[in-house]
C-alpha cells in the first residue's frame, strides 16, 4: 500500500503560501490606478463585484403602453417576454418583471448601483421600450417625412415573426469589401413568402427596403429569386450594431410602443445594509471556521485556511471579472449561498483528510506513510463529492442560463419544452458552485497536499502530535 | 475491527430512524395544509402601492407602522429616488392572498398620511401585479431537479456498481428529499415566505446532502474492498458510519456555526430577511447530517436485505476496483 516516499521539497511551501496570499490580495483590492480623478481599473477587485437587486438594490421601471391605447392580456404578456429577452441580451440576468392587467403596466426592476461606469440605466430602459418591428417592404416610396407611403406602405413582405433565427455575420466575399452584415434564417412560411416576393420583384427589377420601426435600413435590388429561406440585411453596420440589431430581431417586436411612466431607483429588496450584514458576518464565519479547524487538526488545519483562503478569493475572483475572459456576473443570495456551499465542501475535503491522517498515524504508520495514505484515501471520497457538485452545478446552469451558452446548448435536449426562460438568480448559484468546486479540488486537494508534504520535511515539524497523532 | 471511538448499531436501530422520519415527513407535509404556503410577491403576485414624501423617513419603522394599520398583514417596504423627478418615493408591497381589501388599503394611506404628515406623505400609486416567475418557471424547477436527481443516481450507481450501486443511488436521493422537505417545513412552520432565499437554501441543501452521503459510501466502499468476504453489508454499514462520525460532527460543526453567525449578524443589523436564509440552511444541515448517518446506510442495507429476500444480504463481491 504505501509506495516510495516521493518527499516534497521544503521551499514549496513558501512559495505556494506566498502565491496564494498574493493572489488573494489582488482580488481584494485589484489594481487601478489614478490620473487625476479618472480611475482605471487594469484588474478588478471586490468592489467591482455587481450585486443583485436582493442584496444592492437597483432601479424600478414602470412602462405602459401609449396614452389612450388599450392593450389585452396577450399583449401585454408578450410585451414583458420581449423585456425579459432584451434584458438577457443587455446581459442583466437579475430581475424581475410584473404586470398588472387590470391598468396596463409592466414593471421592470434589475440590479444597478449609483456611480457605476459601465452600465447606464437609462439607455438600458430606452433600449427595453423600443418597438424594434422589423419589417420587408415593396419598393422605396416615400412621403416628405421619409415614412413609407404607396406600395412600399402597404405591401409587407416579410415581418420579425418570419424569421427562425437572425445572427451577426461577417462577409469576406462582398464586392465592396468585407462588412458585418445580419443574416437571417426565415420560417418555412416566411421562406415560402421571401421566394413569392423575390421571384416578382427579380422580373420587375424592383427593390426591397428593410425597416426597423420607422427607419429604412438598406433597400437592396432584388438580383435573385431567393427560396432557401435566407436573407441577409446589410447598412453600416459594425460588429456591435450587427449583433444589437440580430438581439433585437430575435427578441421580437413590442406589440405596441412602451412609454416610461416612472422610473426611480429602489433599496435592496432584503433590506438595508443587507451587504454590509453579509459582509460582517462572512468575515466573523470564517475566522470562527479557521480557528476551529486549526484547534481540531494542527498543522493540517492550518495549512486547510491557507487553501480555503485560496479557494474564496478565487470564487470572488471570476465573480468579479478579475480574469478577463469571463463577464462579471450579478452576485446575488443564491449565488452567496453557492459560494458558501462550495467553501462548505472545501472544510469538509480538509476534514476528510486530516481525520484519515490522524487515524493512519493511530494504526501505526509513520508520519510519511500516514500523510501519503491520508491523501490517497481521502481523495476518492472528496472527488465523488466534488463531481457530484459539478453535475448539478452544470445542470442548474444549463436549465437557467441564457439560450446561447454552452450548457444551455448542451441539456437542450432535456428542457427543449421550455421557452428560452432565463433565471439569473438560479444561474448565479450554479455559477458560483461549479467555479467554487474545481477550485476546491485545485486548492483544497492539490496545494493543501503540496503544502503539508513540504512542511512534513522540516524536523522541528514532524512530530506526530502535529497531525492529531498520539504521542510517541 | 472496529478502533473507532464510536460504536453505535445504527442497522439495528433503523425502525425508530424510519419511524421518526416518516413522522416528520408526514408533519412536514401536513404542516404546509394547516399553515398554508406563503409565496413571494414574485411567485404569487400582490399590490405594490407607492408613496412619495420629503426629509427622512426610517424604513424599518414605516415597514411596522403599515403592518400595523393593516392589522397585521405582512408588508416589505423599500425606498428610492426618481431619476426624472429626484423625489424620494417609498414602496409598500403585500401579498395576493394576504386579505387586503380596498377598505384596507384606504385606512392604510389616511393613517400613513396622519402619521408622517410631516414628511408631505402623498399616495402615488396602487398597482396589482401578477407573478413575475410563473407555471413555466415551476415546471422547468421540477424539470431540473428531477433530471439531477436521474443524473446523480446514475453517477452513484456507476461509482459505486461494486457494492450495487442502483439501491445505493436510490437510497441518496431519499435522503436528498427528507432533507429538502424539512427545509421546506422549516419554511412553513416559521411562516416564511418562499422566495429566492427559499431557493438558495434548498439548492445548498441538495448539494450538502449529497456530499454527506457520498462521503458515507465512499467508506462502505474501502471498507468493502478491504472486508468484503468477513463482514455482512450492515456490519460494513455500521462499521463506515462509526469510522465517518467524527468527520460528521466536524464538518457540520463548522458549517452550522457559521450559520449561527451570520444569524446573529443580522439581527444585530436589523436585516431580519437574512434570517430565512440561515435558519433554515441550520435545519437543513441537521437533517442531512442526521440522514447521512441514520437514514442512508440503513436505508440501503434494508432493501438489500429486501432484495436477496432476508437472511445474508447480497454479499458484495470483492472489488476489482484498482
Amino acid at each position: 500500500m504505501v509506495k516510495k516516499v516521493k518527499r516534497v521539497k521544503k521551499p514549496v511551501f513558501f512559495v505556494v503560501f506566498l502565491l496564494i496570499m498574493t493572489f488573494a490580495a489582488s482580488v481584494l483590492f485589484g489594481f487601478s490606478s489614478f490620473y487625476g480623478d479618472i480611475e482605471t481599473v487594469y484588474v478588478k477587485g471586490v468592489d467591482d463585484i455587481r450585486f443583485g437587486i436582493d442584496i444592492k438594490g437597483g432601479v424600478d421601471v414602470t412602462f405602459t403602453p401609449p396614452e389612450g391605447y388599450d392593450a389585452t392580456d396577450e399583449q401585454l404578456d408578450s410585451a414583458k417576454e420581449v423585456i425579459v429577452q432584451r434584458m438577457i441580451n443587455l446581459s442583466i440576468t437579475d430581475y424581475e418583471a410584473y404586470i398588472d392587467y387590470s391598468n396596463d403596466r409592466i414593471i421592470v426592476r434589475f440590479p444597478w448601483k449609483e456611480g457605476e461606469a459601465e452600465f447606464d440605466p437609462e439607455a438600458a430602459v430606452k433600449e427595453l421600450g423600443e418597438t424594434a418591428q422589423l419589417t420587408f417592404r415593396e419598393g422605396i416610396e416615400l412621403d416628405a417625412m421619409n415614412q413609407p407611403t404607396g406600395v412600399t406602405a402597404t405591401n409587407i413582405i416579410l415581418e420579425g415573426k418570419d424569421v427562425a433565427e437572425a445572427y451577426a455575420a461577417y462577409d469576406q466575399t462582398a464586392s465592396a469589401g468585407s462588412q458585418w452584415l445580419v443574416a437571417l434564417n426565415l420560417t418555412d412560411e416566411g421562406a415560402q413568402k421571401f421566394a413569392d416576393a423575390t421571384a416578382k420583384l427579380y422580373a420587375e427589377g424592383g427593390v426591397i427596403s428593410i425597416w426597423m420601426d420607422d427607419t429604412c435600413i438598406s433597400y437592396p435590388r432584388v438580383s435573385a429569386v431567393i427560396t432557401d429561406g435566407k436573407a441577409t440585411i446589410s447598412g453600416n453596420f459594425d460588429a456591435e450594431s450587427s449583433k444589437k440589431l440580430a438581439d433585437q430581431i430575435n427578441s421580437g417586436a413590442l406589440p405596441f410602443k412602451l412609454v416610461t411612466a416612472s422610473f426611480s431607483t429602489i433599496s435592496p429588496s432584503l433590506g438595508l445594509g443587507a451587504l454590509e450584514a453579509m459582509v460582517i458576518a462572512g468575515i466573523i464565519a470564517f475566522i470562527i471556521i479557521a480557528l476551529f479547524i486549526i484547534f481540531m487538526y494542527r498543522l493540517p488545519g492550518f495549512v486547510a485556511v491557507i487553501a480555503l483562503i485560496g479557494q474564496v478569493a478565487g470564487t470572488l475572483a471570476f465573480v468579479s471579472g478579475y480574469f478577463g475572459f469571463n463577464a462579471s456576473g450579478i452576485l446575488t443570495i443564491p449565488g452567496i449561498a453557492g459560494i458558501i456551499l462550495a467553501v462548505g465542501m472545501g472544510v469538509d475535503a480538509n476534514v476528510i483528510t486530516s481525520e484519515r491522517i490522524k487515524e493512519e498515524l493511530n494504526n501505526g504508520k509513520t508520519l510519511d506513510g500516514a500523510l501519503i495514505s491520508g491523501y490517497q484515501r481521502a481523495f476518492s471520497a472528496i472527488l465523488d463529492g466534488n463531481l457530484t457538485m459539478i453535475l448539478v452545478a452544470i445542470i442548474l446552469m444549463g436549465a437557467f442560463g441564457t439560450p446561447d451558452s454552452i450548457f444551455s446548448k448542451m441539456l437542450h435536449f432535456v428542457f427543449f419544452m421550455f421557452g428560452p426562460s432565463t433565471a439569473g438568480t438560479i444561474y448565479s448559484f450554479g455559477f458560483t458552485l461549479l467555479t467554487g468546486t474545481v477550485l476546491n479540488l485545485f486548492f483544497g486537494v492539490f496545494c493543501s497536499r503540496l503544502m503539508l508534504m513540504s512542511l512534513s520535511g522540516f524536523k522541528a515539524l514532524r512530530n506526530p502530535k502535529l497531525y492529531g497523532g498520539a504521542k510517541k | 475491527m472496529n478502533n473507532c471511538k464510536f460504536n453505535i448499531d445504527f442497522i439495528k436501530n433503523r425502525k425508530i430512524y424510519f419511524t421518526i422520519s416518516i413522522i416528520l415527513m408526514v408533519f412536514c407535509i401536513l404542516s404546509s395544509f394547516i399553515f398554508g404556503a406563503k409565496l413571494d410577491i414574485q411567485f404569487k403576485g400582490g399590490t405594490l402601492i407607492t408613496y412619495l414624501y420629503d426629509g427622512d423617513i426610517d424604513l424599518n419603522t414605516f415597514q411596522n407602522d403599515a403592518s400595523a394599520a393593516l392589522e397585521g398583514i405582512g408588508v416589505k417596504a423599500t425606498t428610492g429616488t426618481d431619476f426624472t423627478t429626484g423625489k424620494n418615493n417609498i414602496q409598500l408591497s403585500m401579498l395576493s392572498n394576504s386579505g387586503l381589501t380596498a377598505d384596507k388599503q384606504m385606512v392604510l394611506t389616511t393613517t400613513l398620511e396622519e402619521k408622517y404628515a410631516a414628511n408631505n406623505l402623498e399616495l402615488v400609486e396602487s398597482t396589482d401585479v401578477s407573478p413575475s416567475a410563473g407555471k413555466e418557471f415551476f415546471s422547468k424547477c421540477i424539470v431540473a431537479a428531477s433530471f439531477a436527481a436521474l443524473v446523480l443516481i446514475i453517477y452513484i450507481a456507476l461509482r459505486f456498481k461494486n457494492i450495487g450501486g442502483w439501491i445505493a443511488g436510490v437510497c441518496a436521493i431519499a435522503a436528498l428529499i427528507h432533507d429538502i422537505i424539512v427545509v421546506y417545513g422549516t419554511f412553513i412552520v416559521c411562516g416564511m415566505e418562499i422566495d429566492a432565499n427559499f431557493m438558495a437554501v434548498v439548492l445548498t441543501i441538495f448539494g450538502y446532502s449529497i456530499n454527506s452521503t457520498i462521503v458515507i459510501y465512499d467508506r462502505i466502499r474501502e471498507n468493502n474492498k478491504l472486508y468484503g468476504k468477513k463482514y455482512s453489508l450492515a456490519e460494513l454499514t455500521n462499521m463506515s458510519v462509526n469510522q465517518s462520525m467524527t468527520r460528521s460532527i466536524n464538518t457540520n460543526v463548522t458549517t452550522i456555526s457559521a450559520m449561527i453567525v451570520i444569524s446573529i449578524v443580522a439581527v444585530v443589523y436589523g436585516v431580519t430577511s437574512i434570517i430565512s436564509f440561515a435558519f433554515p440552511m441550520t435545519m437543513g444541515l441537521l437533517s442531512g447530517a442526521y440522514t447521512s448517518t441514520c437514514i442512508a446506510g440503513p436505508l440501503w442495507v434494508w432493501l438489500e436485505e429486501k432484495k436477496s429476500g432476508k437472511g445474508k444480504p447480497a454479499a458484495p463481491e470483492k472489488s476489482a476496483e484498482a
